[in-house]
């Protein structure tokens, strides 16, 4: 039971992976740095891109998701590798207080801690999900989610008067 | 050998699904068998720090396996937003503290990339030989560890006798001999000082000719080892790239991946090397990739020390870092796997955003997936496969 892993070029494997994602959805933007192929999709459409992504262009690993509270609305990237020097990076804007976004673990399994560290850091629900316990803080009586730019910590410092 | 023999004679009992070894329903309700919980941890001296694993049992074939992290969590990513871009650098050297110079390495990457600077060849090969001599300075305890774990006490002493070796060279060259705040954004603190070359090729000549005898054939045909590593912790490739495996779990399996070959950074460009891979996907074979992986790494090291570049090791970017908005995403081979670090900038002083990806995390949610099927003693080894630090896995 072997695992494929794309082959050729790397420039046409970037173009294939453009075309076959604008071709299936409506993507809000998308272009090419280097070897990264950076699309912008809304919130509701990420699974299908993503399964988009593995199913039929074989990008097998999902590397990591990085939520950003940007105060009002939180921005999340889903970064995969095709483990031979292509990128996929896909982004979203979720708005509201308490964003809710559909679940990628059935696409993704490995996706399951991430989304469990996104809610615990964030509070960010998805839906869907079949464990969404927090990750590192505590189970009850903790109502935070610390990585929010609300969550105030006691020692914060200004560097106002540094050159 | 006879330990193979005795592993065959189980061969059957490993490869059979986890429910064929538990009693049947009709035997469970005659007998009234019922499974047990039982916590494992945190204060465990096997778990590699702070780790609770909440197990079910029936007998002694575990059941169910569920981690439970979060004891060493310091928060390191809300520490990094409330702090100047270089001040961060010592943070990330508690991140995973057995590998600390692949942590700062993938940081400054990230904020090098943000700030779009050039980095001096010389800074930037010494930031490859330190690197290595941090996979080294983690490899060989890990195979230690794993031993420590399933009883034989030896194997440790001759892994931090190796450890401790190189400390003192890291001692030498950066001052300390754990968190070492050595890479810099924009180079290196500073150069390497007179005669290291010579004391870094000694110690590597050294290392290889014991390398053999200390660790591969005490340890590799060793009866004892073989027989609670061989099939234990098993896993095939569609299951370890499902799962988002990297390093050496993943290598193990017989996937050809390794970032400093398929996207390559730094000074990795210009340096000759074998990914190594192993079939079999278990505890022994991720020994056996541990073991590869220390000789390419000495390998590499030959080549760094006899092209050395010369020239400045730090560029001056000024104290107070600006760097344009965006995202700075960089991924390095730390000795666990894939850390990735993203950056985000809002142009002020201090970073939005940090987020580590580390290895340890990701490579833990083997443990839910493999475990359950296993005796319970089986968790030491296949902990040792997946090798997490406490501080890594909980950031």
């Amino acid at each position: 039971m072997a695992v494929t892993l794309p082959e050729g070029d790397l420039q046409t494997r970037l173009a294939r992976y453009l075309d076959g994602l604008n071709n299936r959805h409506g993507i809000e933007d998308s272009s090419v740095d280097g070897n990264i192929v950076l699309v912008w999709v809304r919130p509701e459409d990420v699974p299908a891109v993503l399964a988009t992504a593995r199913e039929t262009l074989g990008i097998l690993h999902l590397s990591f998701i990085t939520v950003v509270d940007r105060q009002g609305s939180f921005e999340l990237t889903y970064e995969m590798l095709d483990l031979r020097g292509g990128q996929v990076r896909v982004k979203t804007v979720v708005e509201g207080e308490e964003p809710v976004i559909q679940t990628v673990t059935d696409i993704y399994p490995t996706a399951n801690w991430h989304e469990r560290e996104a809610y615990d850091m964030f509070g960010i629900a998805f839906r869907g999900h079949p464990d969404l316990r927090r990750l590192y803080m505590w189970q009850d009586h903790f109502d935070h989610h610390p990585l929010l730019k609300s969550f105030e910590i006691s020692t914060k410092r200004t560097f106002e008067g540094l050159r | 050998m006879l330990g193979e023999q005795r592993r065959a004679e189980h061969e059957g009992a490993l490869t059979e699904p986890a429910s064929g070894r538990l009693a049947s329903p009709d035997i469970r309700d005659e007998f009234g068998l019922e499974t047990i919980d039982m916590n494992m941890g945190p204060q465990h001296p096997a778990m590699h720090g702070l780790l609770r694993l909440i197990l079910e049992l029936d007998g002694e074939t575990v059941v169910r396996c569920d981690p439970v992290m979060g004891y060493l969590h310091r928060s390191k990513e809300k520490i990094s937003e409330n702090r100047m871009y270089p001040a961060v650098i010592p943070i990330t050297d508690r991140i995973d503290y057995m590998n600390n110079i692949a942590m700062e390495y993938g940081y400054c990457l990230a904020v090098e990339k943000l700030l779009d600077v050039e980095i001096p060849p010389r800074a930037d090969a010494i930031r490859a030989l330190m690197n290595e001599f941090g996979r080294i300075m983690s490899h060989i305890p890990s195979v230690g560890f794993l031993l420590l774990e399933l009883g034989a006490f030896t194997p440790i002493l001759y892994a931090f006798r190796e450890r401790e070796r190189i400390q003192s060279i890291f001692e030498a060259v950066t001052g300390a001999r754990m968190m070492f705040h050595y890479i810099r954004i924009g180079g290196v603190k500073a150069d390497l000082p007179e005669g290291m070359t010579e004391t870094m090729w000694e110690y590597i000549e050294g290392l290889e000719k014991r390398l053999q005898p200390d660790f591969v054939d005490l340890i590799g045909g060793n009866e004892i080892f073989i027989s609670r590593t061989r099939g234990i912790g098993k896993m095939s490739q569609e299951k370890a790239v499902e799962m988002g495996l990297t390093g050496v779990p993943l290598r193990c399996t017989g996937v050809e991946f390794d970032v400093r070959k398929h996207y390559p950074y730094g000074w990795y460009k210009n340096l000759d090397f074998d990914v190594i891979t192993d079939e079999a996907g278990d505890v022994e074979a991720s020994y056996r990739v541990r073991m590869g992986e220390v000789r390419q790494s000495i390998r590499m090291i030959k080549q760094i020390l006899e092209n050395l570049p010369e020239g400045e090791v730090l560029g001056d970017l000024g104290r107070r870092l600006r760097p344009n908005e965006g995202d700075g995403i960089a991924r390095i081979e730390s000795a666990r796997g894939e850390y990735a670090v993203h950056v985000v900038s809002d142009g002020s002083d201090t970073p939005y955003r940090v987020h580590y990806r580390t290895p340890c995390t990701v490579n833990m949610q083997l443990l839910q997936e493999i475990v359950p099927g296993h005796y319970l003693p089986d968790i030491m080894p296949i902990m040792g496969l997946i090798d997490p630090v406490s501080g890594s896995w909980d950031k």
